[in-house]
């Protein structure tokens, strides 16, 4: 008797959880009921751009962690530029892809050398320290905006330097 | 598939230190920009190593540039990329740039820091200068004939395609990921540094660089 409703409470209770550790982004069903597996549970971390040269070209990178079921990321805006396009590393070859998986239970990851956002033609061009804002559009998440913080154009994130 | 990625990247880097257009099998057939696989962040080449490429070129102020007249007895390294390369071209150039204010002032001055363009349609003297001034004002930017500049990287066992219009009518431009650095003693290149090269690689090799030792 005591069972259910307890057992309710605590599934509540692990939905509000990952609401306030993810932000904006939907973790409960369109009809509040807890997530299921096939509901992405999105946690956008580490996203940063280098400092561009000039403002013709910039990249962005972050890291995309998903405890819930796939999703798709299929754009990306920002009122940086008009221009932002999404680039894969495949077998050591880049190339403008429309869209990217996000696994179940798995992540996404925009990292230097390997997947990049590209910024072309820039507002004006950012300075350190500057926060870019930036919307990533998914397939069942809906738009998650980030800030991403402008690092010195030489940052290592595995370094933080 | 990133287990894959490694291991042909891996593959690349054995064979040889070139670039080339490799498709990627599973996905579009679109033109891409071609990285290599590098992994290490130094290779020596100790026993065989580049001859400095005859490369005579358009610097920055639009005038003519010999690169082995210029950088004869010096100690020099060279990059081949473009500036509409959001990432790696400017990450391994600025890393250079900080690793070289780490050297006493005498070795700053000697040492020629050398970025070839890929994509001279685009990037003009001008257009070169500018984007170098965002990142050390000594390098010295080259621009010129695309012939001439592939057959320069070639020289440097990097392969390079002109730049092109995809079927999206995007312009897909390539760039090497290899910085090549020359001896001033023998104005050979015996250090080749991949894209995994950090400014804490090139701050530790560039004093010995500068003295025409290897790292």
């Amino acid at each position: 008797m005591s069972r259910r409703p307890r057992r309710h409470t605590g599934l509540l209770t692990a939905c509000s959880l990952v609401l306030a550790t993810a932000g904006t982004l939907t973790a409960c069903g369109p009809d509040g009921s807890p997530s299921s597996s096939a509901t992405p549970e999105l946690k956008v971390t580490g996203a940063y751009m280098p400092a561009p040269s000039t403002d013709t070209m910039a990249a962005g990178f972050f890291t995309v962690t998903n405890s819930g079921g796939a999703d798709t990321l299929t754009s990306v805006t920002s009122d940086l530029s008009d221009d932002v396009t999404m680039h894969a590393t495949v077998d050591g070859a880049m190339q403008e892809k429309k869209s990217f998986t996000v696994p179940a239970e798995g992540t996404l990851a925009f990292a230097s050398g390997g997947n990049h956002l590209m910024f072309a033609k820039l507002t004006h061009k950012p300075g350190q320290g500057e926060k870019v804002s930036v919307e990533l559009h998914f397939a069942k998440s809906g738009t998650v905006r980030i800030s991403m913080p402008v690092k010195p154009a030489t940052y290592d994130p595995k370094t933080g330097r | 598939m990133r287990k894959k990625t490694y291991a042909t990247a891996a593959l690349f880097a054995a064979a040889a230190l070139t670039l080339s257009a490799c498709g990627s099998g599973d996905d579009s057939a679109e033109p891409v920009t071609v990285v290599s696989g590098s992994t290490k962040a130094a290779t020596v080449l100790d026993d065989n190593p580049y001859e400095k490429p005859d490369l005579v070129l358009t610097d920055t102020t639009g005038k003519k540039y010999d690169l082995r007249a210029e950088t004869k007895g010096r100690p020099t390294l060279v990059y081949v990329g473009y500036t509409h390369c959001p990432d790696v071209c400017p990450l391994t150039m600025n890393n250079i740039a900080v690793a070289k204010k780490q050297l006493p002032k005498a070795e700053q001055d000697k040492l020629r820091v050398v970025f070839v363009t890929t994509d001279p349609a685009r990037d003009t003297p001008a257009a070169l200068g500018t984007w170098l001034k965002g990142i050390d004002s000594d390098f010295i930017g080259l621009t010129g004939d695309f012939d001439t500049i592939q057959a320069g990287a070639r020289a440097l066992h990097i392969t390079v395609e002109p730049t092109t219009k995809d079927k999206n009518g995007k312009t897909v431009s390539v760039h090497g990921t290899q910085v090549v650095a020359f001896s001033p003693k023998t104005d050979a290149g015996y250090v080749l540094y991949g894209e995994k090269a950090t400014v804490d690689d090139y701050t530790k090799d560039l004093p010995k660089i500068a003295e025409g030792k290897n790292p």
